[in-house]
C-alpha cells in the first residue's frame, strides 16, 4: 500500500474523531459564551454511541440508502482531501453527499422534513459556486486542479486568495448550520422547523448523519487549513481561527431567511470571491 | 474492390433510406397489430445497421455525380413545401424564408461555375459514427417505447389528433434523415436532411391538432425555416467565395462569413438563446417525439454542426463569442428551469442548457473542452431520452405532468420511478457521464474567465431543479410490498434497456473517454496551438480514477439492501405531524386540525419565481443573447 | 466497554404539554437556563419524538389529547422512558375530577419516573431525567426495570399521592434552595 493510500485511510479513520472533538469543543465553548457549564467535551461521541444503541426507526424503508450514501460519500471526500485528489471532483462528491441527505429527507411524507430539505438545497446552491470559485482560485495559483499541488505549493494560498478565504468563511457557516444560516436543520438544542432534514431519521440512521457531521467538521476545517498548507502550525492556526469566527458569529447572530441568505451569498460573497479570481487573472 | 464499396453503399443506404421505407410501411399497413410488427422490425433493422456501421469503422464513400443535382432537386422540393405551408397556413415568415431560399437556389444554380461542382461524398469518421450510434441505439429504444405509448395515446388524445400511421411514418423516417445529416459531407445534402428534420418536427409537434399544438408547430417551423435560410445563405456565400460546397473543405479553408451563417443556423436548431422558444413549445408533442427529436437527436444536429465546424473557428476571434453564447444559454436556462413546475418544461430547459454547454465547450477550443462536449453529447442523449420516456409514462399513468403532482408515484409506479430517479442522478452526480462532462468543461474553461463564471453559475443552479424534483418523485410512505406497474411491455422494456445503458455507459465513462472521445478530440483540434497548461489539464483528467466512487456506491448499495430487508414492520413509524396523524392507509400527510377536521399538509416545491420567473428572465436574457449573437457577426470583420 | 456511555450520558428529551397550566413548563424552561443547564448531563431538549429518548409530560390527560400523547410516545424509538412532571401529569392533580380529564398520563403511556410538585422544581426535573436515563441503560442491557406505581386511594381527589420508591422527593419550595442545588446535582451523575 502506498503512502498516499495509507494517508487517505488514516484520514477516514481519524476525521470523525477529530471532528467529534471539534464539535464537542464547539458545544462547550458555546455553553461558556452563554454562561453555562456545558456538556463534557466527549459529548458528541456519547450521542453517537447512544444513537447506534437505539432502535432503527424509519418512516419508509428506502430512507436507509440515503443515510448510508450521505455518510459514505463524505468519507470518500475526506479520503480524497487527504490523498490530494482532484479538487473539483471532490466538490461534486461533497455535493452528492449533501444531496443524498436532502433526497432522504424528501423521500418521507413529512412536511417539516420537506421544508428543511428544500432549504438545504437552496443552501447548497448558495455556497456551491463559492466553493467552485475557491477551487478555481487554487488552480490559478498553482496551475493544477489536484489538491496535491496545493500541498506542494511553496507559497501559502491565503496570500493569493484572501477574499476567497473570507467567502469560504461564510460557506463554513452554512455548512456547519450556524446562525445566521441554520435554516435547514439546527444543531444541538436549537429548534428550526422541528428538526428539518434530519427529522425523520432516527436511531442508527441519525447516528450516521451525526457521524457525517463530524466528518464535515473535520473536512471543512481541514480545507480551511489548506489556505496555509506550507506550514502545519499555520494551517492549524487558520483552521482554529475559522472555528472561532463561526462560533462567535453563531452566538451573535439571529437566523436569516432563506431568500436573504441566497441573495447575500450570490451578491456579496460571490462578488468577493469573483473579485479575487479576476485579480488573479490580471496579476 | 468494387464489391467492398458497394457493401458500404448498401450499409449507408440501409441507414438513410431503410428507416424511411419502414416508416412508409408503418403508414401503409391497416391494423394496429401489423403496425406494431413493422415498428418492431424497424427497431431491429435500425439497431443492426448502426452496429454494423460501428463494426465497419470509418470510411469515405465517394458519391456519384448525379447525386448533386438530385440533392438540388430535393432541396427545391422541400423549399417548395415550406413555401406552400407558409402560404396555406398563413405563416408569412416561413413563406418569406422559403422565398429567400428559393431565390438563393436559383441564383446559385445559374451563378455557379459548373466545373467546381463535385460528387457529394459521405464520410464516416469517429464523430459521425458517434452520432449514428446515438441515433440508432437511443432512437430505436424510443421507437420501442413509442409503440406502447402511442397505443395508449390514441385512447385519450384529442379527436383532432392525426393517425398513428402518419406519426410512425414521420418518426421512423426521421431516423433516416438524421443518419443522413451526420454522414453527409456535401453542404447541399446536409441542407436537404436539415430541412427534412425541420419538416418532421413540424408534423410531430402538431400531431395532436389542438390549438396549442398548432401554434407551437407553427413557431417551431417559423424559427427553423429562418435557420434554414441562414444555412442556405452560408452555403451560397461559401460557393461565391470559391468553396466546393463540402463541409470538410470549409473546415480546411475556413472563411468566417459562411461560418457565422452556418453557426447561426446551428444555434436555431439547438434552440440556443434567443431562439429557445420553439423548443419549449415543442413539448406539447407526444413524449416519444420530445425524447427523440427534442432532446436526444434532432436538436443535437445543431450542436453536431458546431462540433463539426469547431476546427474551422478554432483560434479565431469567433471562438470566444461562441463559447460565451453557449455558456450564457447554459446559465440562463438553468436558472429558468428552477421556476418551472411543468416536468416536460424543466426537461426542455435542461436540454437547452446542456446543448449550450456543448456549444460553450466547442468554443473553448482545447482538446479537453472538445472531449467534454463529446461526453456531454453522448451522455445527455441517453439520460435525457430516458427521462423523457419516464415522464411520458408517468404522465399517462397519473394524468399530470406537474412536478408537485408526482409525490407518491414511487408506490404506484416503482419501476418507472426507480429508473427516472436513476436518470436524474445520472444527470448530476458522480460517477455518471454528465457530471464528468461538466467537470471537464469547468476544468477546461480555466483560461476563459467569463465562460468559466457562467459555467459555475449554471452548474450550481442545475442541482436546484434536479434535487427538488428527484426528492418529489422518490417520496413514499411505508409499503409492505411493491407491485410493478402494469404498462405495455414495449414501454417497460424500453425503460429497462435505457436504464441499463445509463448504468453501463455511466460506469464506463472514463473508458469511453480514453478509448474514443479523447483521441477524437485531439485529432480534431490537432492544428490548434496548445498551451502547455491545457496539456497538463488533459493529463490530470486522464488520471482520474473512478473506482473509489464505484466501490463506495457498491458498499452503500449492499449495506443499504441489508438494512432494507432487516427492518421489521414494528420499526416503521408514522412521520412526525405533532402527534396528530390521521392513521388511515398511506396518506400520511393528513393530520387532524381544528375541530378534528382531516387536513392534508401541503408543501409545494420552491420555485423562486420572483428571481427566476420565466417572463422577466426571458426578456432580459434574450436581449443579452441577441447581443452576443450580433457580436458574432461583428467579429466576422476581425476574423 | 464504550456502550455504557451511550444512553446514560446523552438522554435527549422531548417535552409534551398535555393539559398543563404552564407552571411546570416554565420550570422546565428554567432547566435550560444557565442556572440549571440541562446540557451538563448531555441532556438536549429536542423538538420531535423521533430523536428523543425521554418523554417529559406536563399536565393531565384529557379525552382530546390522549391519542396525541400516545402517538408521540409511539413514534419514539426503543429504548425509551417517560417522565411525568408535576402532580397533574402524575395523577391528574387538581384537574383530576374534571369531566373531560382522564387522570394522570399513566392512563395512556407507561411512566418510569414521577416528578411531583406543583409546579415541579427544576432540580427535581433534572434528577428525574437522570433517573430515567439510568433506566434506559438498564433496558438496553435487558435487565428488568421496575415501574413505579401510584395507586390512588379512592375516587376522592388526593392532593398528595404516596411517594413510591423511585419517586424523586419533592424539594421544599423555599426560595433560597435553587442556588445551592445545581452544584450538588452536578456531582451526582
Amino acid at each position: 500500500m502506498s503512502t498516499r493510500m495509507t494517508l487517505g485511510l488514516a484520514a477516514v479513520v481519524l476525521a470523525p474523531i477529530v471532528g467529534g472533538l471539534i464539535r464537542g469543543l464547539d458545544r462547550v465553548l458555546t455553553a461558556r459564551l452563554q454562561g453555562r457549564q456545558g456538556p463534557p467535551l466527549l459529548q458528541p461521541f456519547f450521542d453517537i454511541i447512544k444513537l447506534f444503541q437505539k432502535e432503527p426507526v424509519v418512516v419508509n424503508r428506502t430512507q436507509v440508502f440515503y443515510a448510508y450514501l450521505h455518510l459514505a460519500l463524505i468519507a470518500l471526500a475526506t479520503f480524497m482531501l487527504a490523498t490530494g485528489g482532484d479538487a473539483l471532483m471532490l466538490l461534486f462528491i461533497l455535493a452528492f453527499s449533501t444531496l443524498a441527505l436532502v433526497i432522504g429527507a424528501m423521500s418521507v411524507r413529512s412536511p417539516f422534513s420537506r421544508i428543511g430539505a428544500q432549504r438545504e438545497i437552496v443552501m447548497m446552491v448558495a455556497y456551491e459556486p463559492i466553493l467552485i470559485l475557491m477551487v478555481i482560485g487554487f488552480y490559478l495559483a498553482n496551475g493544477s486542479f489536484r489538491l496535491q499541488s496545493v500541498y506542494e505549493a511553496s507559497r501559502p494560498m491565503l496570500l493569493s486568495l484572501p477574499l476567497v478565504f473570507i467567502a469560504y468563511l461564510s460557506v463554513v457557516m452554512i455548512k456547519f448550520q450556524k446562525s445566521p444560516f441554520d435554516l435547514a436543520t439546527s444543531h444541538h438544542a436549537h429548534q428550526e422547523i422541528v428538526k428539518g432534514v434530519t427529522l425523520e431519521f432516527a436511531g442508527p440512521y441519525l447516528g450516521m448523519i451525526e457521524l457525517a457531521h463530524c466528518y464535515e467538521a473535520a473536512f471543512f476545517l481541514g480545507l480551511a487549513g489548506l489556505f496555509w498548507a506550507t506550514n502545519a502550525w499555520m494551517a492549524a492556526l487558520l483552521a482554529a481561527g475559522v472555528f472561532a469566527v463561526t462560533l462567535l458569529l453563531d452566538n451573535l447572530c439571529a437566523r436569516l431567511t432563506t431568500h436573504w441568505m441566497f441573495r447575500f451569498m450570490w451578491t456579496v460573497v460571490f462578488g468577493l470571491a469573483l473579485t479575487n479570481i479576476i485579480w488573479l487573472y490580471w496579476r | 474492390m468494387s464489391s467492398i464499396v458497394s457493401s458500404e453503399a448498401i450499409l449507408l443506404l440501409l441507414l438513410i433510406a431503410g428507416p424511411m421505407i419502414f416508416g412508409a410501411a408503418a403508414w401503409g399497413v391497416r391494423t394496429e397489430s401489423a403496425r406494431r410488427g413493422v415498428v418492431l422490425a424497424a427497431v431491429g433493422c435500425v439497431v443492426a445497421s448502426g452496429l454494423a456501421l460501428a463494426l465497419r469503422g470509418p470510411f469515405v464513400l465517394a458519391g456519384a455525380r448525379w447525386l448533386e443535382p438530385l440533392g438540388g432537386i430535393l432541396e427545391a422540393a422541400l423549399v417548395g413545401v415550406f413555401f406552400a405551408l407558409g402560404v396555406c397556413r398563413r405563416m408569412w415568415l416561413v413563406a418569406a424564408a422559403a422565398g429567400v431560399q428559393a431565390g438563393l437556389l436559383v441564383w446559385e444554380h445559374f451563378g455557379a461555375d459548373p466545373a467546381s461542382s463535385v460528387a457529394p461524398p459521405f464520410i464516416v469518421d469517429p464523430l459521425s459514427l458517434l452520432l449514428v450510434l446515438i441515433i440508432t441505439l437511443v432512437g430505436s429504444v424510443i421507437l420501442l417505447h413509442g409503440i406502447g405509448y402511442m397505443g395508449r395515446h390514441a385512447e385519450h388524445a384529442p379527436p383532432t389528433a392525426a393517425q398513428n400511421g402518419r406519426f410512425f411514418l414521420v418518426l421512423i423516417g426521421f431516423l433516416g434523415l438524421m443518419n443522413g445529416l451526420v454522414l453527409a459531407d456535401s453542404l447541399r445534402w446536409f441542407a436537404v436532411f436539415w430541412e427534412g428534420t425541420t419538416l418532421c418536427s413540424y408534423f410531430l409537434i402538431g400531431h395532436d391538432g389542438t390549438e396549442e399544438a398548432k401554434a407551437s408547430a407553427r413557431r417551431a417551423l417559423t424559427l427553423n425555416a429562418l435557420g434554414g435560410a441562414m444555412l442556405s445563405l452560408g452555403m451560397v456565400w461559401d460557393h461565391r467565395q470559391g468553396g466546393t460546397g463540402l463541409i470538410s473543405n470549409l473546415i480546411a479553408n475556413p472563411a468566417s462569413t459562411p461560418l457565422v451563417f452556418l453557426l447561426t443556423a446551428a444555434f436555431v436548431k439547438s434552440a440556443q438563446m434567443p431562439f429557445q422558444s420553439w423548443l419549449l413549445g415543442a413539448m406539447v408533442a407526444p413524449t416519444p417525439v420530445s425524447a427523440l427529436l427534442h432532446s436526444s437527436t434532432m436538436v443535437k444536429a445543431g450542436s453536431y454542426l458546431v462540433l463539426r465546424l469547431a476546427p474551422a473557428f478554432a483560434s479565431t476571434p469567433l471562438a470566444l463569442v461562441i463559447a460565451l453564447a453557449g455558456a450564457f444559454t447554459f446559465a440562463a436556462t438553468s436558472a429558468m428551469a428552477i421556476s418551472q413546475s411543468n416536468a416536460k418544461k424543466v426537461l426542455a430547459y435542461s436540454t437547452i442548457a446542456n446543448l449550450g454547454l456543448i456549444v460553450a465547450c466547442s468554443g473553448i477550443n482545447t482538446p479537453l473542452a472538445y472531449a467534454a462536449a463529446l461526453v456531454v453529447l453522448v451522455y445527455h442523449a441517453i439520460s435525457k431520452a430516458l427521462l423523457f420516456l419516464c415522464v411520458g409514462t408517468i404522465e399517462q399513468q397519473i394524468g399530470s405532468r406537474h412536478i408537485d403532482a408526482m409525490g407518491g408515484i414511487f408506490f404506484k409506479l416503482p419501476l418507472t420511478t426507480t429508473i427516472a430517479a436513476l436518470g436524474m442522478i445520472s444527470m448530476m452526480a458522480p460517477p455518471f457521464g454528465m457530471l464528468v462532462g461538466k467537470w471537464m468543461a469547468i476544468v477546461s474553461a480555466g483560461q476563459t474567465p467569463l465562460v468559466l463564471v457562467l459555467l459555475v453559475i449554471g452548474s450550481a443552479l442545475t442541482i436546484f431543479f434536479w434535487g427538488k424534483w428527484l426528492g418529489r418523485i422518490v417520496t413514499t410512505a411505508y409499503h409492505e410490498k411493491y407491485h410493478l406497474e402494469k404498462i405495455p411491455r414495449t414501454m417497460s422494456a424500453a425503460l429497462v434497456v435505457l436504464g441499463a445503458m445509463v448504468l453501463v455507459a455511466g460506469a464506463g465513462v472514463m473508458t469511453v473517454y480514453r478509448a474514443w472521445l479523447r483521441p477524437l478530440a485531439i485529432s480534431t483540434l490537432s492544428h490548434v496551438y496548445l498551451q502547455p497548461d491545457s496539456l497538463g489539464l488533459l493529463q490530470s483528467v486522464d488520471s482520474f480514477m473512478g473506482w473509489p466512487i464505484m466501490v463506495t456506491l457498491l458498499v452503500v448499495v449492499l449495506a443499504g439492501l441489508a438494512s432494507f430487508f432487516g427492518l421489521r414492520r414494528t420499526q416503521v413509524r408514522l412521520p412526525y405531524l405533532c402527534g396528530e396523524n390521521v392513521v388511515v392507509g398511506t396518506r400520511t400527510f393528513e393530520f387532524r386540525s381544528v375541530m378534528d377536521q382531516r387536513t392534508t399538509a401541503q408543501v409545494t416545491s420552491y420555485y423562486f419565481t420572483h428571481l427566476f420567473g420565466e417572463e422577466t428572465m426571458t426578456r432580459w436574457a434574450n436581449l443579452v443573447a441577441l447581443l452576443i449573437l450580433l457580436s458574432l457577426f461583428a467579429r466576422v470583420s476581425l476574423a | 466497554m464504550l456502550r455504557q456511555f451511550g444512553l446514560k450520558k446523552s438522554p435527549w428529551v422531548v417535552h409534551f404539554n398535555c393539559n398543563s397550566c404552564n407552571g411546570c413548563d416554565i420550570e422546565l424552561l428554567a432547566c435550560l437556563s444557565p442556572l440549571y443547564d440541562l446540557e451538563r448531563f448531555g441532556i438536549i431538549h429536542v423538538g420531535n419524538p423521533k430523536h428523543a429518548d425521554v418523554l417529559l409530560v406536563t399536565g393531565s390527560v384529557n379525552h382530546r389529547n390522549a391519542r396525541v400523547l400516545k402517538n408521540v410516545y409511539d413514534q419514539m424509538p426503543e429504548p425509551k422512558a417517560v417522565v411525568a412532571v408535576g402532580v397533574c401529569a402524575s395523577t391528574g392533580g387538581i384537574f383530576r375530577e374534571c369531566y373531560n380529564v382522564l387522570g394522570g398520563i399513566e392512563e395512556v403511556v407507561p411512566v418510569d419516573v414521577f416528578v411531583p410538585g406543583c409546579p415541579a422544581r427544576p432540580e427535581a426535573v433534572i434528577d428525574g431525567i437522570v433517573k430515567a436515563a439510568e433506566k434506559l441503560d438498564l433496558r438496553r442491557r435487558g435487565q428488568p426495570v421496575s415501574r413505579p406505581s401510584l395507586v390512588p386511594e379512592t375516587h376522592e381527589p388526593s392532593p398528595k399521592p404516596a411517594a413510591p420508591p423511585e419517586t424523586v422527593p419533592a424539594t421544599p419550595a423555599s426560595p433560597a434552595a435553587p442556588v445551592a442545588a445545581p452544584a450538588e446535582l452536578a456531582k451526582t451523575p
